[in-house]
């Protein structure tokens, strides 16, 4: 019988990860040579000290200032990110970076989509009460009740006797719009109508 | 509806509408002549036809007699008086403008504003500018405020405190652009203790 083959060798250990730089040594950012560390994001981490996880690899020549903050940042958000993102610093401060930016311009759209659910919502409860939405909104502001619509969905929500009573009054205050823009019924004095009407 | 004055009938405009089918032809004065007879509504024939522009495209409007209206109205408001006056209601809730925001609260709310109060924590706040207030049976709606020997409102100021760090960044790619700025906006809690209505409607 044939010699069993011999057994693999054992892998070799990974080698250990090199350490991070100490703040004096040259390879930190040239730039700014004498200044002090710049004091972390309130976001986490002790001021004045550079923090980085043990499972970070540093090998980016991206000044130190940028990478504390960074990482100080991603330690708090490590749990949001999905993939390598969660693990690699060049990945992850692509990542964050897009995130912060996405976060700012979304408080500014966040306004704009919830004022569309209010009307959304207003709208669906005011067809409930036989009117439509902009029928309900001019006719309230001409009552004078000066309802804002985030109020007005929490009350079609909360509220249905309340919001009943709104739109009756809106209704109310519609109908009594078109007899005044009837009018008297007759012609103002001393006007010759091109449409005239003959009836004998 | 309960509680809230309805309008009166706005001034009418006069504007001239080819709806009416009845007008009045003007007697010039100089002409001795014998003019057409005025016309009386309703007429046997037309010689018009009836176009789309006859009638006005909404329905037929016919608001209620307005004495008996003004009974009806009166019989209502002096039903909610006695309802307030008999206390006959429950948990009471209010809409209110503060903060250049409107809130609808109830007793025992908290509620959170985005800037600063100048009122030590412990002060006793009474919020004016009432815009709506209800109970389960009545609403009493404000045109656009209720009035202040109406409603009141009260609070007390619980915390103030500053606002999660938030992350304000601009970033602008192959632009060697960006720039990062935490924001924390000062915060005010309240606690909305009570809300009270007094039976002085008219």
């Amino acid at each position: 019988p044939p010699p069993p083959p011999p057994p693999p060798p054992p892998p070799p250990p990974p080698p250990p990860p090199p350490p991070p730089p100490p703040p004096g040594h040259p390879r930190a950012c040239p730039r700014i040579p004498g200044a002090a560390l710049p004091s972390p994001p309130r976001a986490g981490g002790a001021p004045g000290s550079l923090q980085v996880p043990p499972e970070v690899q540093p090998f980016s020549r991206a000044s130190q200032f940028v990478r504390a903050a960074v990482i100080l940042r991603w330690k708090t958000l490590k749990e949001h990110f999905r993939g390598r993102k969660n693990r690699c610093y060049k990945l992850a401060v692509k990542s964050v970076r897009r995130a912060f930016v996405r976060s700012t311009k979304a408080r500014r759209e966040k306004k704009r989509f919830l004022r569309a659910l209010w009307i959304t919502r207003i709208e669906a409860a005011s067809l409930e009460h036989g009117l439509k939405y902009p029928a309900f909104i001019s006719n309230l502001l001409k009552s004078q009740v000066e309802l804002n619509r985030k109020v007005l969905a929490d009350l079609a929500i909360y509220e249905p006797k309340t919001f009943k009573s709104l739109a009756a009054l809106a209704q109310r205050r519609r109908q009594e719009g078109f007899l005044a823009a009837l009018g008297d019924g007759k012609e103002p004095e001393g006007i010759f109508s091109r449409i005239v009407h003959h009836h004998y | 509806m309960a509680g809230c004055t309805v309008p009166s009938s706005c001034s009418s405009s006069r504007i001239r509408d080819p709806w009416i089918s009845a007008w009045v032809m003007q007697r010039s004065k100089s002409s001795p002549d014998p003019v057409r007879p005025r016309c009386l509504w309703p007429c046997t024939h037309r010689l018009v036809a009836k176009t789309s522009l006859t009638s006005p495209p909404w329905p037929e409007v016919k608001l209620p007699d307005p004495v008996e209206e003004a009974k009806y109205h009166a019989e209502v408001v002096q039903k909610v008086n006695g309802l307030i006056s008999a206390g006959r209601y429950g948990r009471l809730f209010a809409v209110v403008h503060f903060a250049s925001k409107q809130w609808k609260i109830t007793s025992e709310d908290l509620i959170m504003m985005d800037n600063v109060l100048e009122a030590e924590c412990g002060d006793r706040i009474r919020m004016e500018k009432v815009l709506l207030v209800g109970a389960d049976d009545f609403t009493l709606i404000g045109r656009p405020l209720l009035g202040k020997e109406l409603v009141r409102v009260e609070a007390t100021v619980i915390e103030k405190t500053e606002s999660w760090p938030k992350v304000n960044m601009r970033f602008w790619r192959r632009h060697n652009y960006q720039r990062k700025k935490i924001i924390a906006n000062p915060q005010t809690v309240l606690r909305i203790n009570t809300i009270e209505i007094y039976p002085c409607l008219s």
